[in-house]
């Protein structure tokens, strides 16, 4: 077994060191990072100076928000539009439901640079360019195919036999969706909007084509870095990679091979 | 019953007419721009012009990359795969490093490599210095230019190929190996006699997924090397926000993207062999 450990060095050298350059560029002296020829790859000079000068003022906090409100909207249209789909294909017939799946999926590999300019351009007429729904309702097209494709797998998971129970008990739809599916799909609708959110969190073709001028973070960091306002910048990155690392840890458990190919058997 | 299936049907509407109408309408609306003059009409102008922003160039370019990084994650995405299928002390700290880089944003991982590779000095520059002595210019070619696009992008993306094959190689009956190895397969042998056939679809699915990125690869590029050289989609980028409120000559980059992509999902479709 001696190759596997060898192997798991060299991984985790790969996956940590980039990271680990994150950190010494956010917390080195800066005469040990940027304004050095060959930065040192050692903690140096470690100071929080970087952080604060960088974090204080709009220039963070602005971009900040804008992101934390779009990344909520889109968790939140996504799970409203996802829910009924998810259930509706969960107990329609296979060969109903997989062309819809495969639908929804292939429209997924559109690319979002060739959907995303006439939508700006649309956006202009309808006073959607440059605000928040606006880039919230173009970053659903990606987030709302995955989350009804979880969801059609967690209603999937849910016994036909309670459903009848509550229609021979009286249930209506309504009632039946938030007194008996609703609270057993729970944990599958917590994965979608978290995984729908981390996803807006993160994107930035559509965000750099829709809000180009006061952006989300990605877009400020971008523009941050090509300024040669390098230590914003590296600041912004620490600070913005941290809760996504979080959630990414949380959510584990849901990041499995086997959702991502739909079940495929070898 | 059709009663109910009707009732069905209207729950999965919304989320139908959202996507189908939100991508396919702006994606033909797109090429259907392109190919107008703009005095209306049919016309070829926009691709014309395109060949003097060096279109051909970015095309050879982003396949480069396409391919490049495809098997570079394939590479590594196999060898963690292989790593996470054993059991051994501290697995589960290797299996959550490895999935990290799915929750740290491009545009983070671009800035963070852009430190790391510099025209003179960088990170990677101090390693080689210490070594040699010397340093390197990581952007002197663009071939080089390039491949530090591809490690980059590796970095960011190896983790989700690798949970697909890890997947993958898990739903291979243990039997097929030690049947193998009686007749006297060794590891490599295995590899490719037992291994790899029965990874067909899943390997299938990791190229349809990334592939697909790879060419819409955007945030990455932007970032680390500008349009020096273009790709596609950087190419297009470019082009819209130099002709904004003209966007013919970039929806014709654009189109040129969209149908590399789906020859791209074409042929790999076919080769893999579909589900059925």
């Amino acid at each position: 077994m001696k190759w596997v450990n060898l192997a798991s060095i060299v991984i985790l050298m790969y996956f940590l060191f980039p990271l680990y350059i994150l950190f010494l560029l956010a917390f080195n002296s800066t005469k040990f990072t940027i304004l050095a020829r060959y930065p040192s790859l050692l903690p140096e000079g470690l100071t929080l100076a970087n952080l604060m000068a960088s974090l204080q003022g709009s220039a963070f906090i602005d971009p900040f928000l804008k992101s934390l409100e779009t990344a909520t909207l889109v968790g939140i249209i996504t799970v409203v539009l996802a829910i009924p789909a998810g259930y509706g294909l969960s107990r329609m017939p296979r060969s109903l439901a997989y062309p819809i799946l495969i639908t929804l999926l292939v429209t997924n590999m559109m690319p979002a640079i060739v959907i995303g300019i006439p939508i700006a351009v649309e956006f202009i007429k309808l006073h959607l360019f440059e605000t928040v729904p606006g880039l919230a309702l173009a970053q659903t097209l990606i987030t709302l195919p995955l989350a009804t494709f979880i969801l059609q797998g967690t209603f999937s998971s849910i016994p036909r036999e309670l459903e009848s129970q509550a229609r021979i008990d009286g249930a209506g739809l309504a009632r039946l969706m938030s007194s008996v599916l609703l609270p057993l799909a729970g944990p599958g609708i917590a994965a979608a909007f978290l995984i729908s959110w981390m996803f807006s969190w993160d994107e930035f073709t559509y965000a750099i084509l829709i809000i180009p001028f006061h952006s989300t973070l990605p877009v400020t960091i971008y523009s941050d870095v090509t300024r040669g306002n390098l230590l914003a910048g590296i600041a912004f990155s620490l600070v913005f990679t941290l809760p996504v690392v979080a959630i990414t840890l949380a959510l584990q458990k849901y990041l499995k091979g086997e959702y991502l190919t739909g079940g495929i058997k070898g | 019953m059709t009663i109910l299936r009707l009732n069905l049907f209207f729950l999965v509407l919304p989320a139908l007419v959202y996507i189908v109408g939100f991508s396919f309408f702006p994606t033909i609306y797109a090429v259907y721009l392109s190919f107008q003059s703009p005095h209306g009409g049919f016309s070829l102008a926009n691709y014309r012009e395109l060949i003097y922003f060096n279109v051909g160039g970015a095309i050879v370019d982003t396949v480069l990359v396409t391919v490049g990084a495809l098997l570079l994650q394939l590479a590594i995405g196999f060898l963690v795969a292989s790593v996470l299928t054993r059991e051994f002390f501290g697995k589960r700290v290797v299996s959550t490093i490895t999935i990290i880089p799915m929750g740290v944003a491009t545009v983070v991982a671009a800035v963070t490599f852009s430190f790391i590779f510099q025209t003179s000095g960088g990170y990677a520059n101090t390693l080689i210095h210490v070594i040699t002595g010397g340093s390197v210019n990581w952007y002197s070619s663009s071939l080089s230019s390039l491949l530090v696009v591809m490690v980059a992008d590796s970095w960011k993306n190896t983790p989700i190929v690798s949970l697909i094959l890890l997947a993958g190689m898990t739903s291979i009956p243990k039997e097929l190996y030690y049947s193998a190895a009686l007749d006297g397969a060794g590891p490599i042998r295995r590899f490719i006699h037992v291994t790899l056939p029965n990874l067909r679809s899943f390997i299938g699915v990791a190229l349809i997924l990334r592939g697909v990125q790879e060419f819409n690869i955007f945030a990455l590029p932007l970032i680390l090397i500008g349009d020096h050289p273009p790709l596609l989609t950087t190419l297009v980028y470019n082009l819209y926000t130099t002709t904004f409120p003209e966007v013919g000559l970039a929806l014709a980059a654009a189109t040129v993207l969209l149908g590399f992509i789906l020859v791209f999902m074409g042929v790999v479709i076919k080769l893999t062999g579909g589900k059925e």
